[in-house]
């Protein structure tokens, strides 16, 4: 699974160019624009065909929204999104309808992101209704999706409600799958789930990539779970990217403040574990009124005047190229 | 769908369950069926008219002239005369006519009485007549017929506006959503009772006039509702699912959206129903409803309230719409009660 070297060689397929969200904050009778939040400030990165992808950072840093713009579930404030090097922002009504055929999304709560109303067969069938693939054709391939996630054919005609929350994570992962889609955005998809459930499903996802050379844009808070699945990982704080590095790199030799402190923040099972922490001070600012200069520069340990002035760039760290920070200071070592 | 969801199967099984709710079902739903096919029960046509060898149906049929049956005149047979007649000369001739020989229009005017006549089984007026001699339950079952299609219809047409308007506000929110919603509170600040004042003050509202002057105010507050259910629904994870497979609109408001707000769409409609009847009675109460002639409760009401010495009048009436309204409730209730989605536990 993990040969991140390899793979930094072929081509991206899927690059994100300064992409940005915002939503708007509306007031009064006629809903004027008072300001904005911003939940995805300038994001630029690129995904390699065959990896993982992952992105780590507290609720409330953009993570989700990321997501949801790169699946067309909002429209961008500005930014590309290219997808094999070409704009998505160029595509046609039925370009875009077939761009779902290829990206797909898993949800984060199972309890949620399947229609009460309807059986695994109906949810399931949806998508090659959507896309007019013929009846018979259908039938095959959804017993093949079941047989794939490990459900059984009975389970058809049941509605979710019949099911343990970790199968109903498998229907929704099958519906996610059908049709061989190319990238997969896995927005915290064990989150909701019991840890024992965890396990389980990760490794599901780690078979399916296997199995169809699938592409993971996946998304979590819990770092360990991101090591366990991640080549690379992007480190989000307040809507910007802070770090993007090699998963093994990232947790052995941060190099940016935060990510440092996030680590940190792990517990770990040893009552005499010696706690170096950092502490973070105070609370994540407001993403409606972000500090200016470094977003991290309110919180960060090591913040200097040119912090609070000057907003980092990505630059390379350590001259690994293939390890950013958006640090003045990175750490050494 | 051949199978019925198991969602709405415990729903069903809930309702039923309900006895109050499911009782008041079963009356409505006779009631209807009596009032629907009233020409059988209450009608001044016979049902069967046996004469000379031959057999007559004429409660759906047209007219048959006096001359058939061998009367002088060749206007419409009067069934109790010609049953009087027959039943007079013996023979094998016969005539069957219905539990309540009158029809709702007719006078049953009598040398030297002069109506409202009491309630007597003699006469087959069970509830007597009103004061120009006219049966108060025929009035009453004709009546209670309008009543329910006038509901009905209005509902279906409050539904048409409401769902469609409401679902597209909520779904497509923006400035489309904030224009109607100031459309909708000037709309409902427009006096309901002077426009139809000022309009049948014009024209002798018809009964499809009625309803659509009606339809023209109601379809605000079921508008609202479905504004409000397709906010929620649209924000939640599985419409987004189904908008990244690349869904139409039209098919996540058809198939998604709207099956799952069906539960507020259902418990309103009892309540709608029974709003429309009380609109009805109190616009033919105060004489701006249906024209003169038609049978109606709220005309009844009026007569009874100016006839109080005519006791059987307004005892029949208040009775009909309690029972009617209070059996609707009932039905509403069950229904909220089946679609509640917090159950309580009670332990006993």
């Amino acid at each position: 699974m993990h040969e991140p070297e390899s793979k930094k060689i072929s081509r991206p397929i899927l690059d994100i160019q300064g992409l940005k969200k915002y939503f708007p904050v509306t007031s009064g009778v006629f809903l004027r624009q008072t300001g904005n939040v911003h939940a995805v400030d300038d994001v630029s990165f690129s995904v390699f065909k065959g990896e993982t992808l992952g992105i780590v950072g507290e609720s409330g840093c953009g993570k989700t929204t990321l997501g949801r713009c790169i699946m067309g579930l909002y429209p961008l404030t500005q930014g590309r999104i290219l997808l094999d090097g070409k704009p998505m922002s160029a595509m046609s009504r039925k370009m875009r309808k077939a761009f779902s055929t290829r990206a797909q999304m898993i949800f984060q709560d199972p309890f949620e992101s399947l229609n009460p109303r309807q059986t695994v067969r109906q949810i399931l069938e949806e998508k090659f209704r959507i896309h007019g693939v013929s009846q018979k054709k259908t039938i095959t391939q959804i017993e093949s999706l079941l047989d794939q996630v490990g459900l059984d054919p009975g389970d058809l005609t049941k509605y979710p409600h019949e099911f343990s929350g970790g199968q109903r994570q498998r229907i929704g992962i099958a519906r996610a799958i059908s049709m061989t889609p190319q990238i997969v955005i896995c927005d915290e998809p064990v989150s909701a789930l019991d840890v024992s459930v965890q396990s389980k499903i990760l490794n599901l996802l780690l078979d399916l990539q296997c199995a169809m050379g699938l592409t993971y844009l996946f998304i979590s808070h819990d770092l360990s779970v991101v090591r366990h699945m991640s080549d690379r990982i992007i480190v989000m704080y307040l809507g910007r990217i802070m770090e993007i590095a090699d998963a093994r790199n990232i947790y052995n030799h941060p190099g940016h403040p935060y990510t440092k402190a996030l680590l940190e923040a792990v517990p770990v099972a040893d009552p005499d574990h010696p706690s170096k922490r950092i502490p973070l001070k105070g609370e994540i600012p407001s993403a409606e009124h972000p500090p200016p200069g470094c977003r991290f520069s309110s919180r960060c340990p090591v913040a200097q005047s040119l912090c609070f002035e000057k907003a980092p760039t990505l630059s390379v760290c350590r001259h690994d190229p293939g390890h950013l920070t958006a640090c003045h200071f990175p750490l050494s070592g | 769908m051949a199978v019925l969801n198991p969602v709405t199967k415990a729903q069903l099984r809930r309702f039923c369950s309900v006895k109050r709710g499911f009782w008041s079902l079963v009356i409505i739903l006779i009631l209807m069926f009596i009032s629907f096919f009233a020409e059988v029960f209450i009608n001044s046509r016979a049902l069967v008219v046996y004469y000379q060898g031959a057999f007559y149906f004429p409660t759906y049929a047209d007219m048959i002239p006096g001359k058939t049956f061998g009367l002088d005149y060749s206007y419409e047979t009067n069934y109790r005369e010609l049953k009087q007649k027959m039943d007079r000369e013996g023979g094998t001739g016969f005539v069957v006519m219905p539990p309540v020989p009158y029809d709702p229009y007719e006078n049953d005017l009598r040398l030297n009485e002069y109506p409202p006549f009491p309630p007597s089984f003699s006469h087959r007026h069970f509830l007597g007549t009103d004061n120009v001699g006219r049966d108060v339950l025929a009035r009453l079952v004709y009546g209670f017929r309008t009543a329910i299609l006038f509901s009905l219809g209005l509902l279906f047409l409050n539904y048409t506006v409401g769902i469609s308007l409401g679902c597209a506000m909520g779904y497509f929110g923006g400035k489309f959503d904030l224009f109607f919603q100031r459309i909708i509170e000037i709309w409902s600040n427009i006096p309901f009772l002077y426009v139809i004042i000022i309009v049948s003050s014009i024209v002798v509202p018809s009964f499809m006039v009625l309803i659509l002057i009606m339809a023209f105010f109601g379809w605000i507050s079921i508008t609202w509702v479905m504004r409000t259910m397709t906010y929620r629904e649209k924000e939640r994870e599985y419409i987004l699912a189904v908008r990244s497979l690349g869904a139409s609109h039209l098919r996540i408001i058809f198939r998604h959206i709207i099956p799952n707000t069906i539960s507020v769409i259902v418990t309103y409609a009892p309540f709608a129903i029974s709003g429309g009847i009380v609109a009805l009675t109190s616009l033919d109460y105060l004489g701006f409803g249906l024209p003169a002639p038609t049978p109606s409760w709220g005309e009844l009401l009026s007569q009874g309230w100016q006839n109080m010495e005519a006791w059987w009048i307004s005892a029949a009436v208040v009775s009909a719409l309690v029972v009617t309204l209070m059996t609707v409730t009932f039905i509403g209730e069950g229904i909220r009660e089946a679609f509640d989605p917090r159950r309580h536990t009670v332990y006993e």
